[in-house]
């Protein structure tokens, strides 16, 4: 019975164990450098057209977008909608804090994936992998854009923070009641955290809005 | 003479596994103290719908009316639960009573739990001391273990945790919170310890522990009160170390 163990099929464990990974790293990780760089959209419209350049004329950018972004997002995505399929959520009958959070989970991932993919279009292959401010302020300043991307950064940064918690716990690294609270806390608060800079993105382009532009002043 | 408090009661009834289910209304005369199990044996005293039509007893499934055994989960007003616990003064009426819906019925509402039974085999949740002579005595176990241990000893097998568990469903073969946490248990016993690795493998084979989207419904469902997250939690930790460091260093 000692070697019963062996022929135990582990497919699903794995890829289980790499649709969580992803979602931390490089996914969330891409995200954080995402919300970064296009928080230059807060200081100056040439600060940014810089800093994107600078990004897309990168060495071996499409190898490492494939490697980084596309191909990990697209599992994610894909092996998240089957398992969007599996669940079958009960909030209704149990509304647990929790259970709502499970649910939500689920939702906003589909609502992120159709975004993301929408984004990347418009935003990557649509403009040849050179879009600028110009671009960008022109897609925003559709009312029906501005919401997408209003609803997209929402759900996208609800479904990291609220991963991150479902990732430290399903790992094991905070195990007790006690532990798995606090990193219910250290979600919400990456959760918050991305929602705001995120929005504040988008209200920046939306509505000229230059909070840090007195950076590029001279000294007085 | 005063007025007769009543309790009305519907309940979703099946008479075979293939047929379909139906709704029957029920009106029993108050007692105090009632329970669930009480108002279904008073059916079952005089099986008389609440519009007079004589119908057969409801069956049920119920043993130590104490909640230690498990028998008697079933959905109360939608909820999951044991019915020797659920008094009826607590419960919102007319109080509905249906059979758990995440196992197959036998009839109205005693359901067939036997597949709790055969994904602890599966799991490898138990100590495998048989043989053809005797082993002597075991490793002694640390009383802090044993504090350890003692609430996670506390399953009844009641299924609880499944039926509220949204992983668990037709198209899912998730063995649920109840089986993982045996997993522990036995885990964590010195003797049950020497085939840690065999069950870590089952668990993190199909219906395993990665089916489990941290919903947290279990650990709010389970009438004992174990730390069924916890559990869940610690051994997908150990899973994980000898999914990532068993083929290196064996």
């Amino acid at each position: 019975m000692a070697a019963s163990g062996a022929s135990t099929n582990h497919r699903e464990y794995f890829w289980r164990k790499l649709h969580s990974f992803t979602g931390i790293f490089p996914i969330g990780a891409f995200l954080a450098e995402h919300f970064w760089s296009n928080s230059y959209v807060l200081v100056s419209v040439e600060k940014y057209n810089e800093v994107s350049r600078g990004l897309q004329t990168i060495p071996w950018r499409v190898p490492l977008e494939a490697l980084l972004i596309w191909l990990p997002i697209l599992f994610h995505g894909g092996y998240g909608v089957y398992l969007w399929w599996k669940g079958k959520s009960n909030v209704l009958d149990y509304p647990w804090m929790a259970n709502w959070m499970y649910t939500l989970q689920r939702w906003t991932g589909l609502v992120a994936f159709v975004f993301i993919g929408w984004h990347v279009y418009t935003e990557r292959f649509l403009t040849q992998g050179r879009s600028t401010y110009a671009d960008v302020e022109r897609a925003l300043s559709d009312p029906l854009y501005f919401w997408l991307y209003i609803v997209g950064v929402v759900a996208t940064s609800f479904h990291l923070g609220n991963g991150i918690w479902n990732f430290l716990c399903k790992w094991g690294i905070a195990t007790s009641a006690r532990a798995q609270r606090g990193a219910a806390w250290f979600g919400a608060l990456v959760g918050a955290t991305f929602t705001m800079v995120g929005l504040a993105i988008v209200l920046g382009v939306r509505f000229d809005w230059k909070p840090f532009e007195f950076y590029t002043l001279p000294r007085q | 003479m005063a007025e007769t408090k009543t309790v009305l009661v519907h309940i979703k009834r099946q008479l075979a596994p293939d047929q379909k289910p139906y709704w029957e209304e029920f009106e029993l005369s108050w007692r105090p103290f009632m329970n669930v199990i009480i108002l279904l044996r008073e059916i079952a005293e005089r099986p008389v719908t609440r519009e007079g039509k004589v119908t057969t007893p409801v069956a049920f499934d119920a043993n130590c009316l104490e909640e230690v055994c498990g028998a008697c989960a079933m959905r109360i007003n939608g909820k999951a639960r044991q019915a020797c616990s659920a008094l009826v003064d607590q419960l919102e009426q007319p109080i509905r009573l249906e059979p758990l819906s995440k196992f197959p019925v036998v009839r109205d509402l005693f359901v067939d739990r036997s597949r709790m039974f055969e994904n602890l085999k599966r799991m490898k949740a138990w100590v495998p001391i048989d043989g053809t002579y005797p082993l002597g005595e075991g490793p002694r176990m640390a009383p802090e273990v044993q504090q350890r241990a003692y609430p996670l000893s506390r399953c009844i097998t009641c299924g609880n945790c499944l039926e509220v568990c949204p992983q668990v469903n037709e198209r899912s073969d998730f063995v649920g919170a109840a089986i993982i946490n045996q997993v522990r248990l036995f885990n964590l016993h010195p003797t049950g310890a020497m085939h840690k690795r065999e069950r870590l493998e089952a668990v993190m084979g199909p219906g395993g522990i990665h089916d489990c989207a941290n919903a947290q419904n279990c650990v709010k469902a389970c009438p004992k009160g174990i730390p069924l997250v916890e559990s869940i939690s610690e051994v997908n930790r150990d899973a994980i170390r000898q999914a990532i460091f068993g083929w290196l260093f064996g």
